[in-house]
């Protein structure tokens, strides 16, 4: 399959990402949409890995490998992120009972 | 340990004192905080005496010490250094500053002893000390500059230093606004030397200029008139004299540091400083001169006729300031030098006195309220008259005769000099003598008019004496060829300044001048004696009349400059304004102000607070930055 | 692998690295706010010392860091700025939150994530340093439990932040699509040996603009800062505006020159209407603004603007501009949030400029350090900025950048308005309704002498900053 496919559907996978980031209210949802675009980042990252090595496997057997576990990081650092977010999140419910965003606006200006 | 090391320390020491009083003087007892901020410039004023006499008994190579403490920034090869020049021009100025401020600070304690703002008063006093040293000492004119703004802020904040009678604000924002008239001319000044030279080093620019510009150049011209604008400015003389006879609404002893010593003879000092520029115009070294004449007769004449003690003292300073314009405008540098010292000694000492009298009568400045304070007040009449005597130029016995007539005879026999200018001079000792008799015999002799329980304190004694002695002595270090020829300052100073030249046939005048003006100033005395202690009723009867009268005013508001300059400037100005009522000049700058506020708003709004358009803006953002890389 | 003997290279970051378990351990054995405090305080103080002991020259530390000139000057600047938010955030803690030990824990992840930033030379350990520094600021910011405010500014910084780095790594994605490497001397390799700039790599530089963009608090990405900077504790705002930003700022210096991406025309203009806009937008924004800390986060938004102008000067004289600015707003954010941390009380900060109202009158040291403080932000001769700003305008003039320096003129002359407010403030008359009567956080000990040291700083490079100056022209030259 050419790389360009990957490309498309990952741009595809991103944008529905930040649009949902733009639309929803729900703080939960936000987080998922995150997630979405990060993943959409790592589909990307593995497909050229894939395509590096196939261009380079005859000279160097560990072509385009860095891709790759670049996507392990990104995957433990979203955990990272979702936890310490999730934990924000629920000192947020305490104080006002809900986690729409929306509620989110004394500091302005 | 080589003393001249120490030399930073002169200026940083009433800097220092300056900073802990502004920011914690009010943690000092009421003495406290004065003999804090006189020691500081008083050991300014020992090392100054350590280095002076080291520079005596050993001077430096080519007599000049230059300390650079380090260099500003580095731009484009223009290197502003923080930089002190010592040579005997400078270190002549640094120590009649430091020496005395030193003792007007020490007559400052017993003067502010009662005074509302005390630690303001002192704390502005060493910002002065501070600011008139880096002028006096600085080696580059971006420096000299700094100081010389510094000093004029000291002056406006001082002036007004009794804010609350609205007088004292005008006579502070009318020193503050004429001096700035040449200051900005001396701004453009600096800026076209750096222009031909890219630099502000003295040194540099004063051995470089003659290589460059030959004499009489365009450029030298329009260069030094320019900072000779900023000289009358600070120096108040003709045409910006106006302002400081109203300065005198600050303190005694600010009008005796700043109006009198210091501050307003920095023109001098510059002119004196940048001589080399001043030789290859000669153009405007005759305009000095020519400033230098007219003003010392103008301010002479209005000084006869002034009533408050203090305006009369203020007529003098200019008129004396104008003696050493006139000394530099004839190519007698030392001469003006040396009376610029002389004048800080005696005239300091006159405001002093003047200053305990003021406080003896209650504030009350009218001479003529005064009469009889002879027995009194044997100190304070006993140095007012030396003071007075020096001012008048008495002879043999006074320092002000040897450095008023070396003048004299310069601006006689100087290739530079003419007969005019001799005569205008001379003219002008004459009324010296007689204004300053005038105010010794009307303020001390007579009978009593008040009666006086006022004691000065022991702070106040002291100063007084020891300016009174140098009043007195001060000249014997440089005596005329007809007097013993013993001439130590201008064989100490002429290392800077090139020897006067001479025209032959009238150097033998030199004795005829002398003899001339020592008679001319006893006859001043005399006059001064019989129209205002003998006959009063004479020149009462002479101002009945309406010629006299309107003389009198005339003389009285100082030749009408206040008015002229109102007519012609400030009435316009205000018509002006008027006509632009509605502000239709001022509506570009509230455009531009309401445009930025504008901005503001529109702005303002974008930050509402909402975290999704915040996610929009840096989407927004993106898909920007995408479309200029790509598409453009 | 990395040999034993590499390891003093990195010496530095692991003192830090190991200082933050040392502190999660103690809790763990016993509280104790005093003892935790010294310690982080010391641990900061070894990183810096211990630079000393990295030998000159550029190393590299496997493929992912390098030590050079540049990244030891930073890694001290970082250090110190830690180490004075650590100092000012003592009495601030004790009297504002009960249980203080994690927050220094997290201060010293964040600013391990910075320092590792600083030597990183590569984009795996570029991204797993911010958010190392990231993640830890999620937290610091909202670490104020009782303030509805902190975790309403931790939640957006999250947001925000997580969407930024989607888009960086999405540009990470693309350059890695069309040069093959992670590592910044690998794309520069490969995109020299292609030549042209494809399409897919600018596209990629363009997104991973928008993340360091927003880091950096650039506009149009800028439009966090205010609201985090107000919600957060002044102490972390301090953090946020000093470290955060002049660690990314490194990496971005890295990056684009290393690469020669700047080189690109296009590239080039986006950064210069990034600058423009941010120097212009920050310093109107500002203007009307009552709450010193959002005023402080405006001016940070127009005082990067500025840097950029160095940035894109491409020259030697650029980087140590930028280099020097860099060192003088450091010095002046974290004086005067240390001043807003001085002001405050139990009960919350001295937020707005009407609280300041006739400081001179009570407080004059204080006032004296504040107004220096805005004097040099603004860029008042004799001060710090002043010099910081004529380097940036000379590196502009000298490769004519013109546009640039005339909106950082402009853009000066705009912010000089609302620094002269807030000093005008102090120095009114008295504050009428004296409304709180509760005494300030601010001590002399540690608060009043690394306030006035500071301020000492401030003066010095204003009047002799040849000192600083000398050691920065060392290091500039490296990265190029």
């Amino acid at each position: 399959m050419p790389v360009n496919y990957y490309i498309f559907l990952s741009l595809a996978l991103f944008a529905i990402g930040i649009v949902g980031v733009l639309i929803r209210r729900n703080a939960i949802t936000f987080f998922m949409c995150i997630e979405i675009m990060l993943n959409a980042v790592n589909l990307l990252l593995v497909a050229f890995s894939k395509m590096h090595h196939a261009k380079q496997a005859a000279t160097l057997a560990t072509a385009g490998i860095d891709g790759q576990i670049f996507v392990f990081f990104i995957m433990v650092v979203a955990a990272a992120e979702v936890s310490v977010g999730l934990a924000i999140i629920v000192m947020l419910f305490r104080n006002v009972h809900s986690v729409n965003v929306n509620f989110l606006n004394r500091l302005k200006h | 340990m080589d003393v001249f090391q120490l030399l930073w320390l002169i200026p940083a020491l009433p800097f220092f004192s300056f900073l802990i009083l502004s920011l914690s003087g009010s943690k000092f007892s009421r003495t406290g905080v004065g003999v804090f901020a006189t020691l500081s410039v008083g050991i300014s004023a020992l090392i100054t005496l350590i280095i002076g006499i080291q520079f005596l008994s050993s001077p430096p190579a080519g007599h000049f010490y230059e300390q650079t403490l380090w260099v500003w920034f580095d731009v484009a090869g223009f290197k502003p250094s923080i930089a002190f020049y010592l040579d005997p021009l400078s270190l002549v100025f640094t120590f009649v500053v430091t020496f005395v401020s030193f003792l007007i600070h020490w007559y400052s304690i017993g003067f502010m002893k009662t005074e509302e703002g005390h630690v303001r008063f002192f704390a502005y006093m060493n910002l002065f000390v501070f600011s008139m040293l880096m002028l006096v000492l600085a080696n580059n004119l971006l420096l000299l500059y700094l100081g010389w703004e510094g000093v004029g802020l000291c002056s406006f904040l001082l002036i007004g230093f009794w804010y609350k009678d609205p007088y004292n604000c005008y006579a502070a924002r009318k020193a503050f606004i004429v001096t700035r008239i040449g200051d900005t001319a001396m701004m453009i000044g600096l800026l076209m030397l750096v222009k031909n030279f890219n630099t502000l080093d003295i040194a540099s620019i004063l051995t470089t200029a003659p290589q460059t510009w030959s004499p009489g150049a365009s450029q030298a011209f329009w260069v030094t008139i320019l900072l000779l604008g900023g000289a009358v400015g600070k120096s108040a003389q003709l045409p910006l004299q106006t302002w400081l006879p109203d300065a005198m609404a600050g303190p005694s002893p600010v009008s005796a540091l700043i109006h009198a010593a210091t501050m307003v003879t920095a023109g001098v000092y510059l002119i004196a400083r940048t001589h080399v520029l001043y030789e290859l115009a000669p153009a405007v070294q005759t305009l000095v001169a020519i400033v230098g004449a007219a003003t010392l007769l103008i301010a002479g004449f209005s000084a006869i006729v002034q009533r408050d003690i203090k305006r009369v003292l203020a007529y003098s300073t200019i008129s004396q300031i104008g003696y050493m314009f006139l000394a530099l405008g004839v190519g007698a540098w030392s001469a003006a030098v040396f009376h610029f010292m002389i004048h800080a000694f005696f005239k300091s000492l006159l405001f002093l006195s003047a200053g305990v009298v003021i406080i003896a009568m209650h504030h009350e400045h009218d001479i003529f309220k005064m009469g009889g304070l002879r027995k009194k007040m044997p100190v304070v009449f006993w140095t007012f008259l030396f003071g007075a005597g020096a001012l008048a130029a008495i002879p043999l016995i006074t320092a002000g005769f040897y450095s008023k007539d070396e003048i004299l005879f310069f601006a006689m026999a100087s290739t530079k000099g003419s007969t005019w200018l001799w005569l205008a001079g001379f003219v002008g000792a004459f009324i010296t003598s007689v204004y300053t008799f005038r105010m010794v015999f009307v303020a001390f002799f007579g009978e009593q008019k008040h009666d006086i329980h006022y004691k000065p304190g022991i702070s106040f004694k002291i100063p007084l004496i020891i300016l009174g002695i140098l009043s007195l002595i001060a000249g014997f270090i440089e005596l005329p060829h007809t007097f013993g020829h013993f001439t130590p300052f201008s064989d100490f100073i002429n290392t800077v300044f090139p020897a006067v030249q001479l025209i032959p046939e009238k150097e033998g005048l030199e004795l005829t001048l002398q003899i001339s003006t020592a008679i001319l100033a006893l006859f001043g005395v005399f006059l001064a004696w019989q129209l205002y202690m003998k006959r009063p009723q004479m020149v009462a009867r002479f101002k009945e009349t309406g010629f006299g009268k309107r003389l009198n005013d005339f003389l009285f508001s100082g030749w009408k400059f206040d008015w002229l300059y109102d007519t012609f400037f400030v009435k316009p100005f205000v018509w002006l304004s008027k006509i632009d009522k509605s502000d239709f000049v001022d509506r570009i700058y509230g455009g531009v102000a309401n445009l930025n506020l504008y901005f503001n708003k529109l702005l303002s709004a974008t930050q509402n607070g909402n975290v999704r358009s915040y996610v929009l803006g840096v989407a927004l953002g993106a898909v920007i930055a995408l479309t200029i890389i790509l598409f453009l | 692998m990395i040999s034993l003997t590499g390891l003093n290279l990195i010496l530095p970051q692991l003192i830090i690295a190991l200082a933050a378990i040392i502190v999660m351990l103690s809790i763990a054995v016993k509280r104790c706010h005093r003892f935790t405090n010294l310690f982080t305080l010391l641990s900061f103080a070894a990183a810096a010392i211990s630079v000393l002991y990295i030998p000159r020259g550029s190393f590299g530390v496997s493929s992912l860091f390098v030590v050079d000139g540049f990244g030891k000057f930073f890694t001290v600047l970082i250090a110190c700025a830690g180490f004075v938010i650590t100092l000012m955030s003592y009495h601030y803690l004790n009297a504002r939150e009960k249980r203080n030990e994690e927050y220094y824990i997290l201060l010293l992840l964040s600013s391990l994530g910075a320092l590792t930033m600083v030597i990183s030379n590569h984009f795996v350990s570029f991204f797993l340093s911010l958010e190392v520094l990231s993640v830890s600021l999620y937290a610091l910011i909202g670490y104020l439990k009782e303030e509805p405010a902190g975790i309403e500014s931790g939640i957006k910084y999250l947001v925000l932040a997580a969407v930024s780095s989607s888009f960086l790594l999405f540009g990470i994605a693309l350059i890695y699509m069309q040069t093959g490497h992670l590592d910044l001397s690998g794309i520069a390799a490969g995109l020299s040996s292609s030549g042209e700039f494809s399409g897919v790599f600018i596209a990629g530089l363009a997104m991973v603009i928008v993340g360091i963009g927003f880091k950096m608090a650039l506009v149009p990405f800028h439009l966090w800062t205010p609201d985090i900077y107000a919600g957060a504790s002044a102490p972390v705002s301090a953090f946020v505006a000093t470290v955060s930003k002049g660690a990314v700022f490194a990496f971005l210096l890295r990056l684009f020159y290393s690469t020669g991406g700047l080189e690109n025309k296009n590239v080039w203009t986006v950064f210069t209407i990034i600058a423009v806009a941010s120097m212009l937008f920050g310093n109107w924004l500002a203007l009307r603004q009552q709450n010193i800390k959002r005023l402080l986060a405006y001016s940070s938004i127009g005082h990067l603007g500025y840097l950029m102008v160095a940035f894109l000067a491409i020259t030697d004289r650029g980087m140590q501009a930028a280099t020097f600015y860099l060192v003088v707003y450091f010095t002046g954010m974290l004086a005067a949030f240390g001043t807003v941390i001085y002001m405050s009380n139990k009960k919350g900060e001295a937020l707005y400029i009407d609280d300041y109202r006739g400081l001179f009158w009570k407080k004059p040291w204080l006032a004296a350090i504040f107004t220096t403080v805005m004097l040099s932000l603004a860029g008042i001769p004799l001060t710090a900025g002043f010099l910081g700003k004529l380097y940036l305008l000379t590196a502009g003039t000298e490769v004519g950048i013109w546009l640039l320096v005339i909106v950082l003129v402009v853009s000066s002359g705009i912010g000089l308005f609302y620094y002269l407010r807030v000093v005008a403030v102090m120095f009114a008359g008295k504050n009428e309704n004296e409304a709180s009567s509760e005494p300030v956080i601010g001590k002399i000990f540690p608060h009043g002498l690394v306030l006035t040291l500071l301020f000492l700083l401030l003066l010095w490079f204003g009047v002799y900053p040849s000192s600083l100056l000398e050691i920065i022209q060392q290091i500039a030259s490296v990265i190029r």
